[in-house]
């Protein structure tokens, strides 16, 4: 034989080496890794029924990968799954927010998930992240503002608005909504645009937890009082905020947010 | 005593005379001390014959009909005892086989096998090199997935571009208007009978001027190839040299086993490749690949300006398969060595340097826009825990207008644009402003797309990015003012 390697790979004496290494293969083949899982196999986007994928791929870009400390407010939330109705909640994410940047997730309004999905989505952020804890005791304050409130407070109650708002929000935002040290300016044409009376009644009312902002309570400590903001205080603070998106000059209203395209 | 076996034998050799025909071809002389490079043509043809066999295997099974090709993959993979194993051998033995012609092509190209007297011998192996790649493309097709589906598309756009027959040539390939049933079956009808057929149409005679020229002699530098001295100093080389079989062909044997072993331990570990998604064109979140081997054309077309596409397209191959063609008639004398061929190691090294750029940037298709970014990729949490509200409704716009399907954070996200991470060190409040409403590069112009308060709120939050501890051209800018 004239090479080494080849000499050694016909050695009788290493028969027992290659059958083992062949019995090993055959084994391999048998058990292979490579072997295809009849469970995993490619799903349609409208076949996606797995809440995490569904919250990862639609929700994670703005209201963070944990449901929060994201752009926008955050989910896990206790206090907001708890004023927030099935259905209203279902229907923002359906048809999306008006007035705000929260796009349409709806197939017949321009989304790309079926209605199955959009259940999956509602009833899985509430379960993983609703609970009666961290919501306090006591009546709740309406999530949807009732007819009849959040016109603009007329001048003798806007006095004493502007006065709430110095107490309950000027500590962090500036007696006069435009930026403290604690938190940047709230009083600004551009922010007001781009919210919704709605949801700024949200925010008055469940704060942002990821962000140090207090719920309503909390805010309500603030006032000589002592107790939690009232229906008609959250109102005021809408209307006041909503008072000073009107500006001397025209702005458009933010074009409406569909996502995706 | 005769065993039963040899009583066959002879029984068939008087009649076929198997011994006196082969016998002589298999000890033909070769000449000495070739090494371990010559082994890499003969690992191609295993390859091949590794193909024909699983291929025939997997076409008992899989169903060339444009609805039930995809279930059938999925039985194979995932019903048929071992049928993932088949389609894996049949997926890992293609590369090989493209591998291992890779490698010989080379070989014979550095060491100057392709001259004189060998010229038809490569003539015809650069034939092979187009018909396996003519199977790698059409094999790809079968598979019947989105990468399939796309990838038709592709190959019929750019035969679209051939002047005057393009269109026809498109619906030949087709079998249509557009892509179907009946491109599926032209591709089966392709892949199964034609190309195969034809592969050993152009196979026989090549190998047959193997035997006919005998193995090229090692390449000694300043021993040159000169058609009048040849066959002389040939024939020396082989009265030293020693008979094919059972010396040199032990270690083709040796390598074939081994490249069979590699094929059948990748396919075990790692399995078949796809099916991905079923071939739909309304499933938008797809993204196709080509199979690696043509990774880097995908990522040329993709780079190309579109005033090049076509030279690009039609006119490069041309001239690619001109210059291979005319190689042998250029260079058909002079010398061998590779030690003297300084311009053919440098445009190997060049050639395998650009296949290998093109094919990583085609695997990593940066051009390609993150479809789903714009609402399943976070904004790092350290971006949004000090922003002010209104540069939260600008971090909310950034992925609401899809900007991130383009743009990067801490490099998640699309990486068709610049990464945003430090983008207020880069530019000032004006530069942004500009950027968004009027585009500039490759970045279209967002003005019409956005209301002011909208950008205003995106500027505002893009300016939050800079480089911690380094004086912004926005703090410069605030102080001019």
């Amino acid at each position: 034989m004239k090479h080494r390697l080849l000499g050694q790979l016909s050695n009788p004496r290493n028969a027992s080496r290659q059958a083992c290494l062949s019995g090993a293969l055959a084994l391999l083949m048998l058990t292979g890794c490579g072997r295809r899982d009849a469970h995993v196999k490619y799903e349609r986007p409208s076949e996606v029924h797995d809440f995490a994928t569904l919250f990862a791929q639609n929700c994670s870009g703005c209201h963070g990968a944990e449901g929060e400390l994201g752009a926008a407010p955050p989910l896990a939330d206790p206090l907001f799954l708890a004023i927030i109705p099935e259905t209203e909640f279902t229907r923002v994410v359906s048809e999306g927010r008006t007035a705000t940047l929260m796009p349409a997730f709806a197939r017949e309004h321009g989304g790309e998930l079926t209605d199955e999905q959009i259940g999956i989505l509602v009833r899985g952020i509430r379960s993983k992240w609703g609970s009666s804890e961290g919501v306090g005791p006591g009546p709740l304050p309406d999530y949807l503002a009732q007819a009849g409130t959040g016109e603009a407070p007329s001048s003798e109650n806007r006095e004493a608005a502007l006065q709430v708002f110095a107490s309950v929000c000027g500590n962090c935002h500036g007696p006069r909504g435009q930026g403290g040290k604690e938190a940047g300016p709230i009083r600004d044409r551009a922010f007001l645009t781009l919210i919704s009376d709605q949801a700024l009644r949200r925010i008055v009312i469940t704060g942002r937890r990821d962000l140090g902002m207090p719920d309503y309570r909390r805010l309500g400590d603030l006032l000589p009082a002592g107790q939690p903001l009232s229906n008609q205080q959250i109102a005021d603070m809408v209307a006041l905020l909503g008072s000073w998106r009107q500006a001397h000059e025209e702005i458009p209203q933010a074009a409406a947010a569909t996502g995706g395209q | 005593m005769r065993s039963p076996f040899g009583t066959v034998f002879s029984w068939l050799d008087l009649r076929l005379g198997l011994r006196s025909a082969v016998w002589p071809i298999l000890t033909h002389p070769v000449p000495r001390g070739l090494g371990w490079f010559y082994v890499f043509g003969s690992a191609t043809l295993t390859m091949f014959t590794l193909q024909i066999i699983t291929g025939i295997c997997l076409a008992v099974v899989y169903v060339p009909a444009a609805n039930d090709a995809y279930t059938s993959l999925l039985y194979l993979n995932n019903e048929q005892p071992l049928g993932w194993l088949l389609r894996a051998v049949h997926y890992w033995s293609a590369s090989g086989m493209v591998v291992m012609l890779a490698l010989h092509a080379t070989r014979v190209f550095l060491m100057g096998a392709f001259k004189y007297p060998r010229e038809l011998t490569w003539l015809l192996g650069v034939g092979l090199l187009f018909l396996t790649l003519g199977l790698a493309f059409t094999g790809q097709v079968l598979r019947w997935d989105q990468d399939a589906y796309w990838g038709i598309g592709v190959g019929a756009a750019m035969m679209g571009r051939v002047p005057v027959i393009g269109p026809t040539l498109v619906h030949v390939l087709l079998g249509g208007p557009n892509i179907g049933g009946e491109t599926l079956s032209r591709f089966f009808g392709l892949h199964v009978f034609i190309l195969p057929a034809l592969t050993i149409f152009v196979l026989v005679p090549h190998l047959y001027l193997v035997v006919r020229q005998g193995i090229s002699s090692r390449p000694v530098p300043g021993k040159v190839v000169d058609p009048k001295t040849y066959a002389a100093e040939y024939e020396r080389d082989l009265a030293e040299g020693e008979p094919f079989f059972p010396y040199d062909v032990s270690k083709d044997a040796l390598f074939s086993a081994l490249a069979v072993l590699v094929v059948f331990a990748l396919a075990i570990s790692f399995g078949p490749k796809g099916p991905n998604g079923p071939p739909d064109p309304t499933l938008v979140a797809a993204e196709p690949r080509p199979d690696w081997y043509f990774l880097p054309l995908f990522a040329l077309l993709a780079l190309s300006p579109p005033e090049m596409e076509t030279a690009i397209m039609l006119v490069m191959p041309l001239v690619l398969v001109a210059g291979l063609v005319l190689l042998p008639f250029v260079a058909s004398r002079g010398e061998r060595s590779p030690r003297r061929r300084p311009v053919a190691v440098l445009s190997v090294v060049l050639l395998f340097v650009t296949y290998g750029v093109l094919a990583w940037l085609g695997a990593v298709a940066p051009w390609s826009p993150d479809m789903t970014a714009w609402s399943g990729t976070p904004i790092p949490p350290h971006m949004v825990k000090d922003l002010a509200p209104l540069q939260l409704q600008g971090a909310a716009v950034l992925q609401n207008k899809t900007c991130r399907n383009c743009h990067a954070l801490d490099g998640e996200g699309g990486k068709r644009g610049p990464d945003l991470t430090t983008v207020a060190s880069r530019l000032t409040r004006d530069e942004l402003i500009r950027q968004v409403i009027q585009g500039g590069g490759n970045m279209p112009a967002y003005g019409k797309q956005l209301a002011p308060a909208e950008v205003e709120a995106l500027v505002s939050f893009l300016g939050t990015l800079q480089t911690p501890g380094e004086p912004s051209p926005r703090a410069a800018d605030a102080a001019a003012r």
